[in-house]
């Protein structure tokens, strides 16, 4: 895994109520028992870590946060495109 | 059983308190015994331009060691700290009564916690993550901290509280309208159980500035009543009971540590800072007349005594107007002078020194009155505290608006 996944992964676990060490690229979301809440927080923590904003509404579905490899793919993506892009 | 107006009668089973003088009820009742005072040098925080550098501010307060207990609710050591101070006065309050919550049916429970400003504190450092250092964005939990009823609500998931749930805010009234408030639902059969008071913690640069500007802080102390009073100082802390219908108590054996008898509230409609004697001698009369007693019945009434000029010689009046020949023989005191003042927490503090003089037959003093002020010429218990029976205790609140609520505590029904 290279240094982004790295860093979401360890972010992820900050965040978990039991932080688990088998997380890898294809671990659903929805396996990590994330709450509303603490998505906010996990959000945050990415976008500060990175200097990038995460386009994303808690109100709708995340088709791009099945998967932690989504996760980093979104980001990578983001910090490609600059923040400017992000906000657009 | 129902009193002599027919109605449910509400009784107090559990007491909690976090002062500048105590985390729990014991520490804070051996505070004012010793007549120790909570105001220190002001701190915490960068004080830059501040002139006002004194508070009773709570400095040993260990969320993750308060909080504990706390399983439900798993966000409360995220929260503000007004929230933190009522969920551990909350938590005390609900071990003394004994009661199991949830309760089996959830909605026959209230949780009134009020708060006069809510997470300021909170607020303060968003702002100042976004104005000063440019940050891109608020903490997430930014919104639940700030907002007042987060205490209410964070209390009421821990004890899977269903009924009515929300805050009060009327300033340094708001834990005696609180606690008023669910005396009221639970004497009109709305509720059987409720956790009612207010908390507090507005300690922070931006509202010393603001408190500062309106000229009504002391630089030396809070010295209610006396000659020498040249202002309140700004404390913060949390006050809870929990009320209880008084069949419900007795059913479960519950030690009953007062009644709560009265409660009144009146509006000055008049000033935002300058307080009317009719106001006052209305909520305080009305409360007399919801419990059903005479003025000279009172043995000990616990003031707002906040120490400003305004304040203590309107309130004189007002008690002199209300007691008249009793007003000289009436025990008065205000915990102030060593709590400072909580604002929307301090009568929900108060509440609770009230119900402790009743039980130990001893009334907290005045500290600091070395010199009373000629137009302050009642009994405020001068710097020692006094051992008496006290039967009957009215608290008074008064708040900027004129916003003004009075409850009184009565010994358990026999």
């Amino acid at each position: 895994m290279d240094e982004v996944a790295t860093k979401i992964i360890d972010i992820l676990k900050k965040h978990m109520k039991e932080p688990r060490d088998d997380i890898n690229l294809s671990t659903a979301l929805t396996d990590l028992k994330i709450e509303s809440l603490d998505l906010a927080m996990i959000v945050f923590d990415i976008e500060d870590t990175f200097g990038i904003e995460i386009p994303y509404n808690a109100n709708e579905d995340v088709g791009d946060f099945k998967t932690v490899g989504s996760v980093v793919d979104k980001v990578k993506g983001l910090m490609a495109a600059g923040p400017a892009a992000a906000k657009a | 059983m129902k009193n002599g107006n027919g109605t449910r009668r509400v009784v107090v089973t559990g007491l909690g308190v976090v002062t500048p003088i105590g985390l729990n009820v014991a520490d804070f009742w051996s505070s004012l015994q010793a007549g120790k005072s909570g105001v220190s040098e002001l701190g915490g925080f960068p004080l830059d331009d501040l002139k006002i550098l004194i508070a009773a501010q709570i400095k040993d307060f260990d969320p993750k060691v308060q909080l504990k207990n706390y399983k439900r609710d798993k966000i409360i050591v995220h929260a503000d700290r007004y929230s933190w101070f009522a969920a551990a006065a909350a938590e005390q309050a609900v071990v003394q009564s004994g009661v199991e919550f949830p309760l089996e049916n959830p909605y026959r429970t209230a949780c009134i916690i009020g708060s006069g400003a809510g997470g300021l504190t909170t607020f303060e450092n968003a702002y100042r993550d976004l104005f000063i250092h440019n940050k891109r964005a608020t903490n997430p939990l930014t919104l639940l901290r700030i907002i007042g009823s987060s205490a209410s609500a964070h209390v009421g998931i821990e004890y899977g509280i269903k009924g009515p749930t929300f805050a009060t805010c009327s300033a340094c009234s708001t834990a005696t309208h609180a606690i008023g408030i669910a005396r009221d639902y639970i004497q009109n059969d709305l509720a059987d159980v409720a956790i009612a008071g207010a908390s507090e913690s507005v300690i922070n640069y931006g509202t010393m500035k603001a408190w500062q500007a309106l000229h009504v802080l002391s630089p030396q102390g809070c010295f209610p009543f006396a000659k020498k009073r040249n202002g309140t100082v700004l404390g913060e802390g949390a006050g809870i009971l929990v009320l209880e219908e008084l069949e419900h108590a007795k059913r479960r054996g519950a030690t009953i540590l007062a009644e709560l008898v009265g409660y009144g509230m009146a509006s000055d409609s008049q000033d935002m800072v300058k307080p009317t004697v009719e106001g006052p001698r209305y909520a305080m009369q009305m409360a007399l007349d919801d419990a059903r007693i005479e003025a000279s019945e009172i043995d000990y009434l616990n003031a707002h005594g906040t120490a400003t000029k305004d304040n203590d010689i309107n309130e004189t009046k007002a008690i002199k107007e209300v007691f008249k020949n009793a007003a000289s023989k009436l025990a008065i005191s205000s915990t102030k002078s060593m709590t400072g003042h909580p604002l929307g927490a301090g009568g929900g503090i108060e509440a609770v020194a009230c119900i402790k003089a009743m039980q130990e037959s001893w009334v907290p003093p005045t500290v600091g009155l070395d010199e009373a002020d000629p137009e302050c010429d009642l009994d405020y218990v001068p710097n020692v505290g006094r051992a008496m029976k006290v039967n009957y205790t009215m608290s008074n609140s008064f708040a900027f608006g004129g916003l003004n609520a009075v409850v009184i505590f009565g010994p358990p029904p026999a």
